[in-house]
This record gives structure tokens, sequence and C-alpha cells, in this order.
């Protein structure tokens, strides 16, 4: 479904993607774990073409894209991308979020759209928040909200970038849930995340990237009780 | 003192009449110097944030240029400028040179306001499939709009204090009133003192129904 070949990302002088290899397979479900600053968000970033890689190659749902000469927006609206700070729009109720881009970029009637939007809002369980302006959610309410927003665009891939990481505790579960009925269901994901209890239960495949380069790709129970990698097990020592 | 109020009460009874008309000029002189200032602030803003280095050296020179030189000077420059090519009364003169000086100011507070919107909201727009266009109509600018309106309400009490410059190219405004009634009487004191309360009293005006709009504003977010 999503395909990166060899790629190379640097800010100035600090190469922060050293030649990446990555296949994700439809419906599956990679975690990607790494300490901070070893380029696991960035990668995520590159999918959705908000940083643009130096070189290598993405590849989505078995086209290769040139992100010089193709219109990004039509790309970008096959991807849906989850922030770790939500970033739902302040201006808008928690429904017009969600309907925003069906209504200006795919063109649909609005009455079609708030069709769609509540039954999204009813799937993350957030319906009778509809009218509600982002300013009155909680954290886990704001983020299920930006799924469901998400979510609207009827994306072939999901990527999550630290979807909890801004959450209080007692929050980070209804989030977790929510993902996980979407894995449940079919969805292509990629998730960068913190929480391993998710990464062992949801994911199909856990990646651990260090200093830009992936060392370690193995399903959960392979990743957690036998990784072959020094700094893997440094690292799930680490989180245990 | 009994009889300087006396006297300003004087002045104020013997010119209102005349004073009304002005103001009516004043608030005319007001109202083109913010929507021309508006309308080319907003352009220049745009121009100075877009991705083409000619558009944005442009802007530069512009906001440099009206910043580094006073207003009065604007306006002379402006009224002689343009009446060499083109007929035009002095009013109008007068107002290019408010709209097109308040325009620098006020492309600096949009810029401002459109950078200081949380690179986030951007972000979230393109990654749903926004083109940039979309982004900045529908995201990014209506918020820094909301964020505009507090600045943009000050440059609008400027202008208005502003607009009696134009004075010195015979615009009848309150000013020019308040000095020819001070040359005319020999009460230079109390003229003056009038028209500065026609003036604060003008901009309290408009201090008042501009918290009332921030208050709509703040409500309507809520």
């Amino acid at each position: 479904m999503i395909v990166g070949k060899n790629i190379h990302k640097s800010f100035g002088d600090l190469e922060v993607l050293k030649g990446v290899d990555l296949h994700v397979k439809p419906q599956e479900v990679v975690v990607l774990v790494g300490v901070s600053g070893s380029g696991k968000s960035t990668l995520l970033r590159c999918f959705n073409f908000l940083e643009m890689i130096n070189s290598g190659e993405i590849t989505i749902d078995g086209h290769t894209i040139n992100p010089k000469k193709e219109d990004l927006a039509k790309i970008r609206a096959e991807v849906g991308m989850v922030f770790q700070h939500f970033n739902l729009f302040p201006h808008k109720s928690v429904l017009e979020n969600v309907i925003e881009a069906p209504i200006t970029v795919k063109k649909m009637k609005k009455e079609e759209a708030k069709k769609l939007g509540m039954n999204l809002l009813r799937k993350v369980g957030l319906e009778d928040k509809a009218d509600v302006y982002p300013s009155k959610l909680s954290g886990g309410q704001k983020q299920r909200v930006a799924i469901a927003r998400s979510l609207a665009m009827e994306p072939k891939v999901m990527l999550f970038d630290e979807p909890t990481s801004a959450l209080d505790p007692e929050l980070v579960g209804e989030v977790l849930q929510v993902m996980k009925q979407l894995a449940e269901e079919g969805m292509t994901m990629v998730v960068v995340t913190h929480e391993m209890k998710f990464a062992k239960e949801v994911a199909d495949r856990i990646i651990m990237i260090d200093q830009g380069t992936i060392i370690e790709s193995a399903d959960p129970k392979n990743f957690f009780e036998n990784p072959q990698n020094e700094r893997t097990k440094q690292f799930i020592q680490l989180v245990e | 003192m009994p009889d300087l109020f006396v006297d300003v009460f004087d002045v104020f009874m013997r010119t209102y009449q005349g004073f009304l008309e002005a103001t009516v000029v004043t608030l005319e002189l007001t109202a083109i110097g913010v929507v021309l200032g508006t309308v080319i602030g907003l352009i220049f803003a745009l121009m100075k944030i877009s991705g083409s280095k000619i558009l944005r050296g442009i802007a530069n020179i512009y906001i440099t240029v009206i910043r580094g030189t006073p207003l009065i000077v604007q306006i002379m420059f402006l009224y002689f400028g343009i009446v060499e090519i083109y007929t035009m009364s002095n009013f109008w003169a007068g107002a290019i040179a408010l709209g097109v000086h308040n325009g620098a100011y006020i492309a600096e507070i949009f810029r401002g306001a459109i950078q200081g919107i949380d690179p986030g909201q951007r972000e979230a727009s393109l990654s749903l499939g926004m083109n940039r266009k979309q982004t900045m109509q529908r995201i990014v600018f209506p918020q820094a709009l909301r964020r505009s309106i507090p600045p943009l309400g000050n440059q609008f009490i400027i202008t208005l204090k502003d607009s009696s410059l134009v004075y010195i190219i015979g615009v009848a405004e309150i000013f020019s009133l308040a000095n020819r009634e001070a040359a005319q009487s020999y009460q230079a004191f109390e003229s003056f003192l009038v028209v500065a309360l026609y003036y604060l009293v003008l901009v309290m005006i408009f201090t008042f129904l501009l918290r009332l709009y921030e208050n709509k504003l703040d409500v309507d977010k809520a």
C-alpha cells in the first residue's frame, strides 16, 4: 500500500533518514518505535509529503510519486494523518472540522457531508459534540475528532504521529480504542507511538528506527521476545 | 477659569454646524483610508509571504518606503505628483494618501497574524488534501483575521487622527476648520481645545464599537 525505497532526508547538515526501506502491505498495521530524534516522525511526514525527501522513492497504492510534477493535494487526500497536537481548526465546530475537506476538496454536497460527518462522529463516540467548538473538548475527545476528520476523506492509509503523547494518561485509552477498532476494520495504518501495549496488541509488525535507519522489523512477539539488534534490546528494557 | 469655559462654549456654539459638516469629511477620509489600506495591506501581506522573490521584494520596498517617510510628505508628494498627470480633487488625493500610508502598516498586521498561526493548522489542512489556496482561504486566513482585529482597530484610530494632516492640501476636515477658526477669531487656544474634544469623542465612540465587536467575536468562538 505504501512503499518507501531508500529514503534520504536531511535538514541542513543533519541527515535524519539515511536510506530507509519500508513496505506496508494493505490492511497491515505497522508501528514505528525508536528514541526521540531517531527519525520516525520524519519518516511518517515524508509519506504525506509534509516533508520532501531528498532522494529515494515513495509509492502509494502502486503509484510512484514524483512530488515535483504531481498535485500533492490529491495524493495527501488519500493519506490520512493524525497529529500529536490534534491540530483541530479552532474556528470551526466539531462537525465543521469533519466535513470541511469533503466539501472543499471532494465537492461533496453539504447535506451528504453532514450525514457522513455524523456517522463518523458516532463511530468515535462524539455524536453529541457535533456543534461544540474544539476549545470545549478534552484532549482525548479532540484526538478522536481529528481521527474522524481524517477518515472523512476515506483515505487508503492512515498515519498516526504520536497520537497519544500529548494526552493525560487517563485519556490515552479512549483514543487507542478507536485506533484498535480501525485496525480491526482493516485500515492500513502506520503508527508512531510509545504505547507498547498497543503495539503488542494491535501491530502486525513493529519497526525500530535508530539514527535514521531501520534496525529491527518483526512481528510483536519476536520483536519483544527475540530482538536481534543490541539497540533494540536496550530500547525494550527501557520501555518495559 | 469660568471665563475659559464660557469662551470654549462660545466657540463651540459658533462653530458646531461647520464642525458637523467637517466631521463627515473626516469620517469619509478615515473610512476610505481604512478600506483602501485594508485592501492594499492584504495584497502586500500576501505578496510578502508568497514564494516569489520578486513579489516579496516589491512588498518590502513598498513597506520600507512608506514606513520610512512621514505621512505629511506622502500627502504632499501624492497631491502634487498625481495632479501633474491626472486631475483629482484634494479630498481624493488626501484619502488615497491615507490609504497608501495605512496599507503598509496593515500589511504588517496581516503578515504577523498569518505567520503567527500555528503551522500545525496548515499541515492539518494540507494533510486532508486541501491545496495551498484553500488552506489559506478557509483555515489560516479566517483565524489570522480574528487575531488582526485588535491591532486593526488601533490602526483605524491612528487613521482617524492622522486624517488631520490632509489640512495641508486644503481639505475641509475638522482640523482645518479649527485652524481657520483660530486664525479668524484669535481664539486659538479655545478653537484647538474644541477640535481636540471632537477627536476625543470620535475615538471614544470608535473604541466602544470595536470593543463590542471583539466581545461578539469571543462569544461566537466559545
